[in-house]
């Protein structure tokens, strides 16, 4: 019996699609395998977010936490890195607290991918790379660049309008999966909503004296090279920018009672903690950037930026040589020193970061030097 | 020459020889386009991300599916014939306010939505047969609603290429309605009357009589136009009322489609759903090719050229592009155009002039979502005339005029912001 033609065609193409969605299946499920992250010699213990909200057990929202106990009584801080995966610097700086840092004062709380999600999806339309890399002492470590947003797969469909919980505030309906426009979350709400309810019953159980969320923008954005503060962190920010301005500018800008959802604006509302959250300028997330990769991730150098700044289109200084990971990383390393360095407490406990290399030490040695090297 | 433009030029031209000269679908084109620029900007066939560029679109393909069976829904049902019949019969004695409240009732669900899709393939739906009946040619009501359901998209309370400007530059999406209202309305005023008045001044009710069908009506009575209701009434409550459950508009055409099976006509809904949607088949192809190309663009830098260049020519430039290379990027994608151009734009004009910003925010909203007409995509304009029963080149053509009005009435905004910062409050 002879086989019609279109039978055939048609048999032939569903076996190469198959074969596409298998590649690609495996392609993309590749981005649930976690980076390795080196629990360092001051970590005393490691607790997932369900800990505190049990209801994320079980969910792609759980994430882990890192607890650096100095063993002497102090005050507390919370680190928050990978709010936004899509912004490395704040996700590294994080890994290189959990695997360097050993304070001597008080108690460190680290939370490396605050939105585990997000970590395990790109963007469409961003063309991303799906990994970058940074030289350590011992070899090259790997690092996820995922998504602004919680992966779809975990949450979805988005609605047209995002409507935050609780101001009523509306927003795009893509930022109903960002978890920086979440807080203070919904313990019954989306996932989103219920990684935000979880951070913010951490730091009230807690009683985190300071936050700070680490982020990255895009060189033409308004806010960057800066710290965000809520009005009760304000003069914490003054006195820390006093500290780090010889080694850099940056600015400070008060968290806008309007625009909702914001950590710097919801957890000081919400909970007793000083509020504060940091940018960096990271070319690989704006709109103007030219070929995207790896390199450009971690070495932050793009002629287009380049060009935008000499026709005053981009806010922060931007050269040849770009704005890379390690000068991003130092920013914020330096700025959580100054943060537990100029804390003042009513009840004279302190918080100390102990031994942490300074600004110009980061960038002379590359933040790979104060990463665990890969097993 | 940077090799990013040589990649731009690369993924056009072949675009355009698949296209034009070897005759190929629009969406394999642009997926050719793709492949070309990434071969040219040394990424190889970059699968992953002719992959993942396919999924820009998939929450609009889901509201075209879904819209497409709730339009076949009331269409068979004959919903549509007992509605055409009872606006023309209330309203023939006055056409220039009838055109008016049909182009309003096109809008509506583009100003609840944010879509001008599900606009087009709801309200236009039902309007369409109603201009066809009372004389206005073809094309001319395929323009219409074309036009109106992007008035829909841009008007208030949802404009959602203002959210994605704002939520760029960390603007609320606060005191936009005023602005958006002042570019809206006279633009879809004056293309309804501009494009529909002068063929229906003397109406002959007992001709057009003829032509409708107003025993449908009589027939099954007011459960007919339940689908519509229920359509209406979940669209305005889930905006209006946050405490009630976000369905989302996929899920609300469903329920309507759902109802429509009960309150009419009876028909084969597996066969007339299979029907509609092979017809709709081709245009989500497209959105999927474009996903690619936009994708591709990005990895291999033109998107940055494109953009960047534009900024290099001056603020004169800026503004020009502002109303030619803002919607033209449309082709591509109107909410594309909103986050890769308007936010760039916004925070130049922002820097370098006293304008304000709310206002000029809304006025490259209000430009991007006339992106919607442009070719190849053209969301609005290709299923205004698959509406019409056209092909979409002549429903463009009539687009020309009241896209240039609209353009007008957008530049005069734009040189006056500060005396129209009144409307933001």
């Amino acid at each position: 019996m002879k086989i019609p033609k279109h039978i055939i065609s048609a048999v032939i193409l569903t076996l190469v699609v198959i074969a596409l969605v298998v590649y690609l299946g495996i392609t993309f499920s590749s981005m649930r395998n976690p980076e390795p992250i080196y629990a360092g010699e001051g970590v005393t213990d490691m607790k997932m977010l369900s800990d505190w909200f049990p209801g994320l057990k079980g969910t792609n929202g759980d994430t882990e936490v890192y607890i650096l106990d100095s063993g002497v009584e102090g005050a507390s801080m919370l680190v928050l890195g990978g709010t936004h995966p899509n912004e490395p610097s704040g996700v590294v700086s994080a890994v290189m607290l959990v695997e360097y840092c050993q304070p001597e004062e008080g108690i460190l709380y680290v939370i490396p991918r605050a939105n585990n999600s997000a970590f395990t999806c790109t963007d469409p339309q961003e063309a991303a790379p799906m990994k970058y890399f940074i030289e350590t002492d011992g070899g090259e470590r790997w690092f996820r660049f995922g998504s602004r947003a919680t992966n779809p797969t975990d949450q979805w469909p988005d609605s047209e309008v995002y409507v935050h919980a609780s101001s009523g505030q509306t927003l795009s309906g893509s930022e109903t999966r960002n978890l920086n426009r979440a807080y203070p979350g919904k313990a019954n709400g989306n996932l989103t909503e219920m990684i935000a309810y979880g951070i913010t019953t951490l730091i009230n159980e807690e009683n985190i004296d300071i936050t700070v969320d680490l982020h990255e923008a895009s060189p033409e954005y308004t806010t960057v090279n800066a710290i965000v503060a809520h009005e009760n962190a304000i003069e914490l920010a003054n006195m820390a920018l006093w500290d780090v301005e010889d080694y850099f500018s940056i600015s400070i800008e008060k968290s806008p009672t309007n625009l909702h959802g914001l950590t710097h604006r919801e957890l000081g509302d919400y909970t007793d903690t000083l509020a504060l959250l940091m940018e960096t300028a990271n070319a690989s997330q704006g709109r103007l950037h030219g070929a995207i990769h790896s390199s450009l991730v971690v070495d932050g150098v793009d002629k287009f930026y380049a060009r935008a700044a000499q026709y005053g289109a981009v806010t922060v200084p931007f050269g040849e040589d770009g704005i890379g990971i390690t000068e991003r990383c130092a920013r914020h390393i330096s700025c959580l020193v100054a943060f537990c360095d100029e804390y003042l407490p009513e009840d004279d406990l302190y918080i100390s970061l102990g031994d942490m290399p300074s600004f110009d030490e980061m960038v002379e040695n590359g933040i790979g030097a104060y990463l665990h090297s890969p097993e | 020459m940077d090799l990013e433009l040589i990649c731009l030029l690369a993924m056009l031209g072949v675009f355009l020889v698949s296209n034009m000269v070897i005759k190929l679908p629009v969406s394999l084109s642009m997926m050719f386009g793709a492949i070309a620029g990434a071969l040219v900007g040394g990424q190889g066939i970059p699968l992953r991300h002719l992959f993942e560029g396919t999924f820009t679109y998939v929450d609009t393909m889901l509201i075209i599916s879904t819209a497409m069976l709730f339009m076949t829904v009331v269409q068979k049902s004959g919903a549509l014939e007992a509605l055409n019949a009872a606006i023309v019969t209330r309203f023939y004695k006055i056409p220039a306010l009838m055109l008016v409240l049909l182009m309003f009732v096109i809008m509506f669900p583009g100003m609840i939505t944010g879509s001008s899709t599900a606009a087009v393939l709801s309200a236009g739906a039902l309007v369409a047969p109603v201009l066809l009946m009372i004389g206005i040619p073809r094309e001319k009501a395929g323009a219409i609603i074309a036009i109106g359901a992007i008035m829909g998209m841009a008007a208030p309370p949802i404009n959602i290429p203002a959210m994605l400007i704002g939520g760029g530059v960390d603007m609320p999406y606060i005191g936009f309605d005023g602005p958006l209202f002042l570019l809206t309305i006279p633009c879809a005023v004056f293309t309804v009357l501009f494009l529909g008045l002068k063929y229906c001044k003397n109406l002959d009710i007992e001709k057009l009589k003829s032509q409708l069908n107003t025993e449908i009506g009589k027939e099954y009575g007011f459960k007919l136009y339940l689908p519509i209701i229920v359509l209406i009434v979940l669209l305005v409550v889930s905006k209006a009322l946050p405490s009630f459950p976000q369905l989302g508009t996929c899920l609300i055409f469903l329920i309507s489609s759902f109802v429509g099976l009960f309150t009419g006509r009876k028909f084969n809904f597996l066969k007339e759903s299979a029907d509609a949607m092979e017809t709709t088949i081709p245009v989500l192809a497209k959105l999927m090719g474009v996903g690619m190309f936009i994708q591709v663009l990005t990895l291999v830098g033109a998107r940055g050229w494109i953009v960047v260049s534009c900024l290099g020519l001056g603020m004169v430039f800026v503004y020009i592009a502002t109303f030619t290379i803002m919607p033209a990027f449309g082709a591509v994608s109107s909410y594309g155009a909103a986050s890769v151009i308007g936010v760039p734009f916004l925070l130049v004009m922002i820097q370098n002039t006293s304008c304000n910003d709310i206002v000029v925010a809304a006025v490259l909203a209000f430009t991007c979502c006339l992106g919607d007409l442009m070719p190849p995509t053209a969301l609005a304009g290709n299923y205004a005339a698959q509406i019409v029963e056209l092909k979409y080149k002549p429903v463009l053509k009539n687009c020309i005029i009241p896209f240039l009005f609209c353009i007008a009435v957008a530049v005069v905004c734009i040189l006056n912001t500060n005396a129209l910062s009144f409307l933001t409050v």
